[in-house]
């Protein structure tokens, strides 16, 4: 009897007069409820420990656990369970009282099964009420978050973007610098000095720095969208095709099948092709670095009147889901700094905010990563 | 052993420590080098001096490089330009191809790169001259023809 979207099936009464329970417990019965029993204050908590239950009607004089105690006991473990006490004729403060304690309303002894009836469908109602409540508080507080976060990467990225052209400049000055010392030094006149070897290897770690840096300048600056963005017809199915070109020999080396559930004839889009090219490039680089020799990538499309989706999933490693929420973080990476700077999918999810699309990401640790960008057919 | 013919190479940058140590660069390996900090300064460089390739900073203040760039090649067609950006902005590099810009380069940029670009781009320049001779030489030949 636990099924969920039978509402009538949660019901528990408790009572310790047996005879007054089975007989409201019989009339409930006959007006489509099937009420749990219990005895007490203890067994009440029981059964609610091992049973679903959304409405409880709780006598409030009972020996052992009162009423009052198993109330606070049920709203302290079980907020969303509303109760209905029952008390006798002259002890009306009591379920004033248990109002303050959260009760939902009271009724007094002796019931009117009618109105306790309504109670229970009030009850019911309430139930159903603070639950939607509570799904639309989680999905706005997702949403919200969401939104911060857009927003976040977005005011990111400009700040990043502009540090990044201030850096190349002095960068250029820095591998000139390093470049003309250098040659100076490998000069016919410099032959005869001593400390040769040592300062060509100085120079030589200046130079290897300046390829770090300038790594992560171009990369953030790689996506920077055009003045006047140059939207045309892209084929999805040909942009990935030239994309696993460029990274034919990566493929190869680790003898990584392609899955192609794309039909080639359709998934056109007016869009930006060279952006669209970068998502792809991007993603599908992280593919390729997550699976081990002979790994498998899977691309699937998807198209509706106005939106395309493309799948591309991987037999890879997978994401730890602590890493989840922080894989599209400036610089946020698990690789070495000469794999990975930590842009690509920042760059990744500002190119498709850009172009009004999405992405989403699901992954399991040692499984995989399926990374899902919808795109609008009409660029907007 | 062939005997490198230097090339006669105008750098053109408002970043002056750049242009300076780039250019001792460029005269080690054995190019001729002449420098510019700004379009104007350029365009006065090359109404005095024999250019075979500029390369041009893209984003300067006063007039940018692009402006720079069209009045190059209004003026000097047949001098190559390489054009160097320090930013993201490849769409301008692009658009500075379509204006007849040789090539471009994203600073901090490889030197290896810069030799390999800046040694074609004199091929080019070369060979455009070339084909210039042989029809000057033609037209001459016509011309004493008719008399
Ligand atoms: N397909 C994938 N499989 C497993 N992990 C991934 C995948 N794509 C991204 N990641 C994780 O997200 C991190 C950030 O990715 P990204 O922003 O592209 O930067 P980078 O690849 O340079 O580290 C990676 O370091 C990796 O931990």
């Amino acid at each position: 009897m636990n099924n969920r979207n039978d509402h009538k099936a949660n019901l528990l009464l408790v009572d310790d007069e047996d005879g007054f329970r089975t007989t409201i417990a019989k009339r409930l019965g006959k007006r489509g409820f099937v009420p749990m029993q219990a005895v007490s204050g203890e067994s009440c908590l029981d059964v609610m420990a091992r049973n679903p239950v959304d409405v409880v009607v709780l006598d409030v004089k009972m020996p052992g656990m009162s009423g009052m105690d198993t109330l606070k006991a049920i709203k302290q473990s079980y907020q969303k369970v509303q109760v209905i006490l029952l008390t006798g004729n002259v002890a009306v403060s009591d379920g004033i009282q248990g109002i303050k304690f959260g009760a939902f309303d009271y009724l007094t002894k002796p019931v009117e099964i009618d109105h306790l009836v309504n109670k229970i469908n009030q009850a019911f109602e309430m139930t159903r009420l603070e639950e939607e409540k509570q799904k639309e508080l989680v999905y706005r507080a997702r949403l919200e978050k969401k939104m911060v976060d857009t927003e976040r990467l977005v005011s990111l990225g400009t700040l990043s973007t502009g540090i990044a052209h201030e850096i190349n400049n002095p960068l250029a000055i820095i591998n000139e610098s390093a470049g003309f010392m250098q040659q100076v030094i490998n000069s016919p006149e410099m032959s005869g000095f001593a400390q040769k070897e040592a300062l060509l290897m100085g120079i030589g770690k200046i130079e290897k720095s300046v390829k770090r840096a300038r790594r992560i300048t171009h990369q953030l600056l790689g996506h920077v969208k055009k003045q006047d963005t140059q939207f045309s017809e892209v084929h999805l199915a040909a942009l990935l095709s030239e994309t696993l070109g460029l990274l034919k020999k990566e493929l190869e080396d680790k003898q990584i099948t392609i899955d192609w559930k794309i039909d080639k004839a359709k998934n056109k889009l007016w869009s930006d092709p060279y952006q669209i090219r970068q998502v792809l490039m991007n993603l599908l680089n992280n593919a390729v670095h997550a699976v081990k020799k002979n790994g498998a990538i899977t691309l699937t499309t998807c198209e509706t009147d106005d939106a395309v989706t493309l799948e591309i999933k991987d037999n890879g490693i997978g994401i730890a889901k602590e890493n989840l929420g922080r894989i599209f973080d400036p610089f946020f990476t698990t690789k070495t700094f000469d794999e990975g700077t930590g842009l690509g999918l920042f760059v990744v999810h500002k190119i498709l905010s850009g172009l009004n699309g999405q992405i989403k990401v699901e992954s399991t640790l040692g499984e995989g990563s399926a990374f899902m960008i919808k795109l609008p057919k009409n660029g907007r | 052993m062939m005997i490198k013919i230097p090339a006669k190479v105008l750098i053109v940058d408002d970043e002056k420590d750049f242009v300076e140590m780039f250019s001792l660069r460029l005269e080690k390996q054995g190019e001729k080098v002449s420098t510019a900090h700004s379009g104007r300064e350029a365009l006065e460089v090359l109404e005095h001096e024999p250019i075979d390739v500029v390369i041009l900073d893209i984003r300067m203040p006063g007039m940018d490089g692009i402006d720079t760039l069209r009045q190059i090649k209004k003026r000097y067609p047949i001098v190559e330009v390489i054009l160097l950006t320090g930013h993201g902005s490849t769409e301008t590099a692009v658009e500075g191809m379509k204006l007849g810009a040789f090539d471009y380069l994203m600073k901090p940029a490889d030197f290896e790169e810069i030799k390999i670009k800046l040694e074609n781009a004199r091929k080019r320049k070369d060979e455009q001259e070339e084909r210039i001779r042989q029809a000057e030489v033609r037209l001459l030949i016509r011309r004493s023809g008719d008399i």
